[in-house]
């Protein structure tokens, strides 16, 4: 096997020369400054040894399946498929942050970069005295940013939160699920994403202000905030309108109100748990579906003739469509319908989208990249392909503390007896 | 030239030519932080204008609490693509333009690629279902069809297998596909301030949304396990406990109850036990994790009791105030009451056309350094055809 060279190289891309000081930790955060090391910047994601970031931690083993949540208790840090995932092309060094001399170290690093980012507690950063103040004093121009679930002002600014709290507590639980019962809500942490993504463009946002005028800023993402703004007309519906969600047809499931789309929904498909999702918004689909189906004879049924028939009449409509569905491959009714110019979707899983995509294979939307001790592995790329950028994938994630001497010695031009020392007793 | 306190934002020329929230929400991201966002509308208005939910009693072009909702803050110029004056405005409005969002395959009779070779310092940041090119590039998608095949949908629904995967609500799918459409922009952007060049930026919605799955692609990558939906909680490759519970005012709260961990445990008993409703769980045999396991379905049962008691703002305030990660599920009408986001000043009042002032979400951003004001009224249609284009 080649051995890949891990060693620090000069990165490529808009971002190339940005060098992020990335105290980051968990999912949000390390989403959050995966997008910047992709497209050039040097993120030095700072670990303690002692407190290992929980991706590390994590199970996420090749061979060896287990339930999130199940530990592993004594996890080898450099396993973790998660971390892999969430940390490529970044740099990783550790440093004993509740040490002075760690500190000392850390603002030599905080120095030499022009951009600081967290996800911690609050209070975490005061207490080791990295007040934005402070960081201005370190460097004048710095970019702070700062992600949390709440905000860093505020009186709920303490309350812990992930994913899940955040979905719910902004309304993108309540609004999701059939009418009359529990939420469906969501089945993952869609808010550590998207809250990631919503940090990602306010630090490149303060970059470009900074090329601009030359003065950098504090950032404050609160992912409560960034889920209000993501729930929709039908806020505007309750705020406009005084209209109530807490009713009995609210919300509508897979059924959709506006536009007045009809059928709408997820039908089954032949095989275990297998499901087609398919939208008809006219006449113009409706002709083309019913072609399709072959005008069987419940189609001529007057109730379906119009748009507005067609959606006051969906349970009947449904139950004639899924025994059509149920018969037939998801992947095949879909390609079928779409070539008919019916707007149809498999319920994809992972690994459909992995082995059976050929769209996904044909922007490259998933990569491969070497790693020491998991091997080959698959990432999550880049959504967005460019005329003239590309995503830089230079190595897989780091290695606990792989880069300490690159960065201590090279970069911040650390003596390396004084490394060797700080190694030594614990702090590096 | 953009000084100190002004957004970046505030130097951006951006022509919209959207047919869907994925391209709208984009401009509105762009607009709402003071781009001057032109929104292309042809003579009946934008398909947007016709979506609901509308103003109560009223259907009209200005009615769509949709469209207000995707085109905060932007310009509205109407032109007739079909005339040749028409595609001359449009042609001079994309010339002097820094960013051009659409989804069409051809803006005035140019592709994506030969629209930014003409204009050098022009980005055209399509945003689209599947991308530019590819096997699907011509399929057809919504926001339900682009959940579906992108993967999120596999994960979300309810326990009950016999009930199809639900789709979340909030056009999720085009919210997604903006996030990404809004980075990569940035990404020029940047690019741009290097070397004066604009480009194609290239956004598909399905491949955005074939990497927010969270765990579910890692799953596979590793240890190629396929995870199953759960209610309200994340799917698995195996079944775990119920997150969701019921308050006595009928609301629920999320609380994922993790035995392994001893310090919330601790807390959760505590509390139970300061309503008097712990009942043997404050016995010593449940410090133990084995034996606390062995009798989950007790201590769920217990668990589920204690919530029924409680409303749901105190469970959240007081479980909240004893370090547990527990949310309320608000409806979107408790959110202008709930008092952090009332300090944080965040709602802001939007003028409306025809009636009062509504409240809706501020910037999703904050900077110290400069403004980031948050949504302004929608146009009415054509509302600033003059000023844009002379006439």
């Amino acid at each position: 096997m080649v051995t890949v060279d891990r060693r620090p190289r000069q990165r490529r891309g808009p971002l190339a020369g940005l060098v992020v000081a990335d105290f980051c930790w968990m999912g949000v955060g390390a989403v959050a400054t995966r997008m910047l090391a992709d497209f050039g910047a040097d993120v030095i994601k700072i670990e303690d040894r002692t407190r290992l970031d929980m991706p590390r931690r994590l199970p996420f083993y090749k061979g060896d399946v287990r339930t999130y949540g199940e530990e592993d208790p004594n996890p080898d840090p450099d396993k973790g498929g998660l971390f892999n995932n969430y940390n490529r092309n970044k740099l990783g060094v550790t440093i004993n942050m509740r040490t002075e001399r760690g500190r000392e170290v850390a603002e030599r690093l905080i120095a030499a970069s022009s951009v600081v980012t967290e996800n911690f507690a609050p209070g975490v950063m005061e207490r080791w005295g990295l007040t934005y103040e402070h960081l201005c004093e370190l460097r004048p121009d710095v970019i702070f940013a700062r992600m949390s679930g709440y905000g860093h002002r505020g009186p709920h600014t303490e309350y812990r939160s992930y994913g899940p709290v955040i979905q719910a507590v902004s309304g993108l639980t309540h609004i999701s699920g059939l009418p009359g019962r529990e939420p469906s809500g969501w089945g993952f942490s869609y808010m550590d994403n998207q809250a990631a993504y919503y940090n990602s463009a306010a630090i490149m946002m303060a970059v470009l202000h900074r090329e601009l005028t030359g003065a950098g800023t504090l950032i404050d993402v609160s992912a409560v905030e960034v889920g209000i703004n993501l729930l929709g007309p039908d806020l505007l519906d309750v705020a406009a309108n005084g209209a109530v969600t807490r009713r009995p047809d609210f919300p509508t499931g897979n059924r959709l109100e506006h536009p007045r789309a009809a059928p709408h929904g997820v039908y089954p498909a032949a095989g275990d748990d297998r499901w087609i999702a398919i939208a008809v918004f006219d006449d113009a689909d409706w002709k083309a579906l019913v072609a399709e189906l072959g005008s069987p004879e419940w189609t001529a049924d007057p109730r379906f003739a119009t748009q507005a028939g067609r959606f006051a009449s969906q349970d009947a409509l449904d139950e004639h469509l899924s025994a059509w569905t149920r018969e037939r491959d998801a992947h095949e009714t879909m390609h079928r319908l779409q070539a008919a110019g019916v707007a149809a979707g498999a319920v994809q899983n992972s690994r459909d989208l992995d082995e059976r995509d050929p769209q996904l294979a044909h922007r490259g939307t998933f990569f491969d990249l070497d790693h020491p001790v998991i091997g080959e592995a698959r990432f999550e790329g880049s959504p967005v392909l460019f005329s003239r950028t590309e995503q830089d994938n230079w190595r897989s994630a780091p290695l606990l503390g792989e880069d300490n001497e690159y960065v201590f010695t090279t970069l911040l031009g650390m003596p390396a007896d004084e490394v060797a020392e700080l190694t030594e007793e614990g702090i590096l | 030239m953009t000084t100190a306190g002004t957004n970046p934002y505030a130097a951006l020329t951006v022509v919209e030519l959207s047919e869907d929230p994925a391209g709208e929400y984009t401009g509105k991201l762009l607009a709402d932080q003071g781009a001057d966002v032109v929104k292309v509308e042809p003579p009946g208005g934008a398909a947007s204008r016709r979506t609901g939910p509308f103003v109560r009693g009223r259907d009209d072009a200005e009615a769509s609490l949709n469209f207000r909702w995707y085109n905060t803050s932007k310009r509205s110029v109407v032109l007739d693509e079909s005339t040749a004056d028409g595609r001359a405005a449009l042609a001079a409005l994309i010339a002097d333009a820094d960013v051009l969002i659409t989804g069409r395959s051809t803006v005035c009779g140019l592709g994506p690629h030969a629209l930014a070779e003409a204009h050098p310092r022009l980005i055209v940041l399509a945003v689209t279902p599947f991308g530019l090119d590819g096997p699907w590039a011509s399929y057809r998608s919504s926001d339900l069809v682009g959940l579906a095949l992108g993967g999120p949908l596999n994960s979300c629904g309810y326990d009950d297998h016999s009930i199809p995967p639900i789709r979340p609500g909030g056009n999720q799918g085009y919210a997604t596909a903006a996030s990404f459409a809004h980075t990569g922009l940035l990404l020029a952007l940047l690019q741009r301030t290097r070397d004066g060049r604009g480009q194609v930026v290239d956004v598909s919605m399905h491949s955005a949304l074939a990497v927010s799955g969270e765990l579910a692609n890692p799953f596979w990558f590793y240890p190629r396990a396929i995870v199953r939906r759960q209610t309200c909680r994340h799917a698995q490759p195996s079944p775990t406990q119920p997150a969701l519970f019921q308050c006595a005012d009928g609301r629920w709260v999320y609380f994922a109850l993790i035995l392994a961990d001893q310090k919330p445990w601790q807390a959760l008993v505590d509390w139970m036990d300061s309503l008097g409703l712990a009942a043997d769980l404050v016995e010593p045999e449940y410090a133990d994790l084995a034996h606390r396991q062995a009798n989950f379905s007790h201590v769920q049962e217990l668990v589920e009791v204690f919530f029924l008691l409680l409303d749901g703002d105190t469970a959240y305030h007081e479980g909240q105030r004893r370090g547990l990660p527990i949310g309320i599920t608000n409806a979107p009408e408790e959110l202008f009451g709930d008092e952090h986001l009332a300090a944080r000043g965040f709602f802001v009042e939007v003028e409306q056309d025809g009636g009062e002032p509504a409240l809706q979400p501020g910037s999703p951003f904050w900077f110290s350094a400069f403004s980031a004001e948050g949504p302004r009224r929608a146009p009415r249609l054509g509302e600033h055809t003059e000023a844009v284009l002379g006439r």
